[in-house]
This record gives structure tokens, sequence and C-alpha cells, in this order.
């Protein structure tokens, strides 16, 4: 099945893919909070981190088309805040200057998360201290999200091919039912992965 | 509902962010407390199971579509805690995987989505659920209204955040913010009850688990309460709203639009103006459609309680 | 001493079901034995009961004993580490992030740290055939990779006795015929649940039939396999391979 929805990551061997992701991921939070504080008409170095932010993507060797997509399927919702923005005084420059911050922010995160593993970033916010819960949370999470997905995958499949109707309140009922089962195939995932983890040792 | 990079000013990033750390960590460290061992795995593969529920898209009108938000179902499957911590964790790897929501609106986001949305719908489901007694109608008249509730509510923290923020007048934000979710929610609320609704007729004891079986049910007490706690809330919070401006029109379309691409509901607002025509003064006007709203909420809640309880619930209990 | 001693173990489950009843075998030193019976006869329930996943609540007198340790609160830790449980569903099994994670979780749980656990999971992994999988995430790994991942897992915290369920099941021909020559290759004891009868007559010398909870033949593989009554009986039959070995 297609993962590629479910991850921006793309492999590639490049120096930028090298780095080590605690690296990776400082250097673009110090990116964005930069970009953030900067004061809103410093044009010169907006456009000084887009080259930044450029040049990088083109030494990861990351296909522009992706990236432009990945864009292009966020921009909208900071479109619409910043058109929000447009009816205050002294509106075209405040909206102009947020997409411009908001559209190199996501660039950075896109570059961070296109060439750095989440796994590697997992690593990084144990090493960081992170509440291990939440680090555990998030590794299984991450773990299991591509076989749910699969999983949703097969039982609309078998939904689909055992009706004939397309009608609103069907996909509806439907929809829930796939999302309830899914829960409980969760459930279960979730009571086999408990036993495996104490059958080697596991401590609380 | 993600805000982006740069439209959170370093005040109110400062101060979500302390806020979500201290929500989450609270939630941590109640889970630690609470939960059993054998339920730890649980929490990562529930939010495995949100993320990739979020992902199923329901048409809703003219090529629109909607999904799951959770937050009540993550409340009333795991507590309050539990869906504080597995909300947190589809938020951070929206953000860190997909960038879906900024590194400094981060805070914000988790405050919204992970604590307020849970929170808030937690909160109503609990009130209901117990002026409504036990039954499993009960429960789903609850879990109806509470998820109505919980998307607006994430919605006017979402709006206060970006005006304290200056990005947007609160003004122009919290009628086309507020209206936009009172709709969303009617989806939010379908969803989750139909999900609730098959949890209940297919493994009734993941749900009644302390069900409060004792409290006598009572249905005018409990309509009686479930408004007049919605009603405080709409009172409370319009008078906030206090001028009308003369663009909303223009903004609703333009936020719509947004939404729709982002994959939220979207369907024609039964207010236009979302303001009652005839009533002079807008805060009035505001607080008046807000009422009405949260009262056609709570009677679709109810129909959906009616109409969704499963009718074999008295075999599946007692078998 | 035998390795792995089971003594008149019976279990029920929470609703009142006999899973288990009277069960008694012992395995000796390196032995490997097949584990047969129809679905629901009780296989992978004994099987968790064998490092102590159940019974829930322990009972007074433990029916199971490892190299005559019983398997009870004191010696759980040491009797997990020996007693190696291969799941039937690699994924639940595969649960951390990466290859080398997941090895590494059995010895990190006993306290190993550093280069001496690098050099166990690469020892273990090597052990597998999969040198060089250390930061492959299981996601992208075929299903006869993830067993023997989860096979790594369990050699990694130096077990001495594998309880495998289903090994070789819904793994296509070549991760089979793999499969099983990995667990031929290694020297300790092995008891295997499984439908698959041909992998049992090859690699296994000795049978144990399971059925209703109930252990209805104990003895060499090709004997119980040969018995075309006794196999009609248990919803198993006499696997083809046999049949050409001995033609009538």
């Amino acid at each position: 099945m297609d993962h590629q929805l479910l991850s921006l990551y793309q492999h590639r061997d490049s120096p930028i893919h090298r780095l080590p992701a605690t690296v990776k991921l400082i250097g673009a939070l110090v990116f964005v909070f930069v970009v953030v504080l900067l004061p809103l008409s410093a044009w010169r170095a907006y456009a000084l981190g887009a080259a930044a932010l450029l040049l990088i993507a083109a030494f990861a060797r990351l296909p522009a088309r992706v990236l432009a997509r990945k864009l292009l399927w966020v921009e909208p919702f900071a479109l619409g805040i910043a058109l929000l923005a447009l009816l205050q005084h002294n509106g075209i420059r405040v909206f102009a200057a947020m997409l411009a911050r908001s559209t190199l922010c996501l660039l950075c995160m896109v570059l961070l998360s296109s060439t750095t593993r989440f796994t590697d970033l997992l690593q990084a916010l144990g090493r960081a201290r992170v509440p291990s819960l939440l680090v555990t949370t998030l590794a299984l999470m991450h773990r299991y999200v591509f076989l749910l997905h699969d999983e949703m995958g097969r039982m609309r499949r078998a939904r689909r091919s055992r009706t004939f109707t397309d009608g609103r309140l069907w996909v509806w009922r439907s929809g829930a039912g796939v999302i309830a089962h899914l829960f409980l195939r969760s459930l279960e995932h979730a009571e086999r992965i408990y036993a495996a983890m104490c059958a080697r040792g596991w401590k609380t | 509902m993600h805000i982006p990079d740069g439209f959170i000013d370093a005040k109110t990033a400062t101060t979500t962010g302390a806020l979500a750390a201290a929500g989450l960590g609270l939630a941590l460290l109640r889970v630690r407390r609470c939960l059993p061992p054998r339920r730890v795995p649980l929490l990562g593969l529930t939010a495995a199971f949100l993320f990739t529920a979020q992902m199923l898209n329901f048409p809703v009108a003219g090529g629109t579509s909607g999904h799951l938000l959770g937050g009540v179902l993550a409340a009333v499957l795991l507590g309050p805690s539990g869906a504080v911590v597995v909300m947190s964790a589809v938020v951070i790897l929206q953000c860190f995987m997909f960038a879906d929501g900024g590194v400094t609106a981060l805070g914000a986001n988790l405050l919204n989505m992970a604590l307020v949305a849970p929170g808030v719908g937690y909160v109503v489901y609990a009130v209901v659920r117990r002026s409504a007694g036990g039954g499993p109608r009960g429960q789903l008249l609850a879990v109806a209204f509470a998820s109505w509730c919980s998307p607006v509510a994430a919605a006017l923290a979402c709006t206060g955040e970006l005006a304290w923020s200056g990005t947007v007048a609160w003004a122009v934000g919290f009628p086309a913010m507020a209206g936009l979710h009172m709709l969303i929610g009617l989806g939010e609320a379908l969803l989750t009850t139909l999900v609730i609704a098959t949890i209940l007729r297919v493994r009734p004891e993941l749900l009644l688990e302390g069900a409060a079986a004792d409290l006598p049910s009572n249905r005018r007490r409990l309509l009686a309460q479930g408004l007049l706690l919605a009603l405080g809330l709409v009172v409370f919070l319009t008078p906030f709203a206090c001028s009308w401006p003369d663009g909303l029109e223009t903004v609703a379309a333009v936020l719509g639009f947004a939404h729709r691409a982002a994959g939220t509901p979207v369907a024609p607002s039964p207010f236009p103006d979302y303001a009652v025509p005839g009533i002079g003064s807008a805060v009035l006007s505001t607080i008046v459609a807000g009422c009405v709203g949260t009262v056609a909420a709570f009677v679709f809640a109810y129909l959906l309680a009616r109409f969704l309880t499963p009718t074999g619930f008295a075999r599946a209990k007692s078998a | 001493m035998n390795t792995l001693e089971v003594r008149g173990l019976s279990y029920r489950y929470a609703d009142g079901t006999a899973a288990l009843q009277d069960v008694s075998f012992s395995l000796a030193e390196g032995e490997r034995v097949g584990l047969l019976g129809p679905n629901g006869a009780g296989k992978s329930t004994l099987l968790l009961h064998l490092n102590g996943l159940l019974p829930e609540r322990p009972a007074a007198e433990p029916a199971v004993r490892v190299f005559g340790t019983p398997v009870a609160a004191p010696h759980l830790e040491t009797i997990r580490a020996q007693v190696g449980l291969l799941f039937q569903d690699p994924d639940d099994q595969l649960f951390c992030p990466t290859v080398w994670e997941d090895v590494a979780f059995g010895p990190q749980q006993w306290g190993l740290r550093g280069a001496a656990l690098a050099a166990r999971v690469s020892e273990a992994l090597a052990q597998v055939g999969l040198a060089g999988f250390e930061e492959r995430l299981p996601h992208h790994l075929s299903r006869g990779e993830k067993r023997r991942v989860c096979l790594a897992g369990l050699l990694a915290c130096d077990a001495r006795v594998l309880a495998l369920d289903e090994p070789t099941s819904e793994l296509d021909p070549r991760g089979r015929r793999e499969l099983m020559a990995l667990l031929a290759r290694l020297p300790i004891a092995q008891i295997i649940a499984t439908h698959d009868l041909e992998f049992v007559v090859e690699s296994c010398p000795r049978a144990l039939v399971l059925d209703h909870g109930q252990i209805v033949a104990d003895g060499p593989t090709a004997d119980l396999l040969n018995d075309e009554a006794l196999m009609l009986a248990h919803g198993l039959e006499r696997p083809h391979i046999l049949r050409h070995r001995h033609p009538h």
C-alpha cells in the first residue's frame, strides 16, 4: 500500500540526510524561531532565509515537485488566517509578511521531516529528557500507524465489495463502523503487544 | 485548525507553550499513577488509531468532505488524562512528520486540540451523563452533545490565541470560527455517536465499566441541566464579540474555502449572517444566535441518541 | 534434568471454559517437538504458560518447571529470559521503531548497556542472517524477515528454550524454507505449535497432539502422523510427504 501519503520522509543518500537528527532538529527550531521573531517588513532577511532553505533542499536532492505539493497542501489554512488579517488597517502589508513567514517556516519543517526519519527524531526527544511515557506512546503510534492504515484499507474494501449503494447515509454509517472496528483491532493489538513486552522481561 | 508558524506572537507562544506543557505533564503524571501497566501500549495504539481514523473522509455537501476529530471519542474510551496524552501524541506527530501545524504554534495547537477539545468534551460528557443516568441512551446523548461542544470550544480557544497575538481581531474571528465549528460539530457529533453506538453494540463492557446504573434516569431534569449548562456557556462567551464587521461574509467564504481544502466539513449555514434579523444590538443578536444554535445542537444530540441507541442492547447486556 | 517439565497443568478462561486439562510432558536438552492440534485446541494457551504469561493469578503449585526452576513470581525474570516466546503475529512482537531497538529491548530489560548491548544485538542478528538490518524499520520488512527479527530478539535474551507459535504461517515458500533451516541450526530446545505438518515431519523427531486442552498423543512424529485414524479424529491429516515415503 502507498505509504507515501503517510510520511514525508524521502529516502536519499545526501550529506543533509546523514546529519545527526538532533543537529537538524535544533537547526530547524532555531530557524523557525528567528523567522517568527523577525520584524514584519524584514524582506531581505526573508529572501535570505528562502535562499538558504532552497540550497539545503538542493543539497538533500529532494524533488521540487514533492516539496511544492506539500507546501500547497498546508498553505490554504495559512492563507485563510492571513486573509482575515487583511480586514485590519494596514492589512495588505501584514498579510504579505505573514504569508511569507509562514511559508518559510513551513518549508523548513517540510525539509526537516523529508530528510529525517521520525524514529531518529524520537531518539533525539528521548535524549532531551522528554517524559518516557510520551516517547513510548509516540514510538508505538508511529510503529502502528502504517499497520492500522493498511487494516483500515482492507476493511473498507471488504465493505465496499458487499454493497451496491453510495447513499450518503450509508457512507457515514459504514465509515463509522470501520472506525469502531479499527478501535477494537487496536485494542487487541495493544493486549498482544503487552504480552510480547512482558515475555521479554518488560519492567513496569 | 492547525495554526501554522508565524501567526502566533512570542507572548502567546510562550504562554500557550507553558500551559500545554503543564497540562500534558499533569496528564502524564496522572496516567502514570492510575493506568494499569497492561494499558500502557493502548495509549500508543489509540493514538495510531485516531490518526488513522482522521484520514477517513466523509462526504458532506457540494463536494466537500470532513473527518473525525476524535477528542470526545478518546476521552470516552480512555478517560480525560489518557485522552490528553493520546491527542498530544497525534498533534506532535502531525507537526514533526507532516509539518501540519507550526513548531512555534505547537503549544497553542496542543492547548486547543489536545487539552481543550478532550477536556471540555469530557466535562460536558460527564455532566450530561450524570444527569441522564447510566443507560445507553443517556450515554449516547452525552457523547453526542459533548462532541458538538468540543470542536466549538477548541475553535474559540484558537480564535482567542490569534486575537491575543494581534493576527486576527476577536470581533472578526469569533463569529466566523464559532459559526463554522458549530456546523463542524454536528458532523463530529454524528460520527462520534455512530462509533460509540457500534462499540456499545459489539463490546458493551468496554464502555460500561463504572456505569452509573444506580442514578435515576429523569429525562426532564436531564434536559433542563444540559440546556442550562450550554446556555450558560453561550451567554458567558458571546459578549466578547462586541462589534459586527462588514466584511464578515467575505471572511466566512474565505475561511470556508480554506477549511474545505484542508478537509474539514463545511455546510451551508442556517444563519447566513449569523445575526438574527430584527434584533438591534449586535451583542444581543449574537447571544440569541448562539443560544439557538446550542439548543438546536442539543435537540440534534437528543435525536441522535434516540435513533442510534442499539436495540439489541438489553440482550447483549444479559448475554 | 529436563529443560522443560510440565506436570498436571490445567487452566480455565475467565468465562469458565476449560482451556487445558491435566497437561503433562517434558522436553530434553536440545530436543525439537512439534505441537499439533486443531484450531482452539489450546496450543497458544499452553505456550503462554511456559514463561509465566499465564495464569494471571499464580497457582499454589506451579505446574511448569524450566531447568528445575518453578515458573513462579520470584523467578519470572530469569524464566522469561530463558524461555523465548515467538508470537503468531510478528507485528505484535516487533513493537519498537527500529530493528536494532527491538532486538535490544530484551537485553536492555536485564540491564545490558553500551558496547556489550551492541555486541549482543549484532550477534543475534547475525545468527538469524540479518546482519546489517539494524537501522531498518519494521514495516519495511517482509513477513519472513519480521519473523527472523523476532527470533533475534529472543536469542539476544539468551533464550535456552524456544516456544514458537505457528512460525511458518503466512510465509512464502522461500521465507518458510529459510526459517526452517534457521531453526534447524539453532542448538536449543524448541516446542513448535503449527499446522504445517510437513515442517514437523522434516524438523521435529517428536510430536505432541493436543485436542480440547488434553494431550491425546505423544511420540515419534512419523508414527503419530502415519496413524490415519488419530489424525482424522483430531482435525489433522496425514501429510503427503509421508504417503510418498511409505507407499501402500
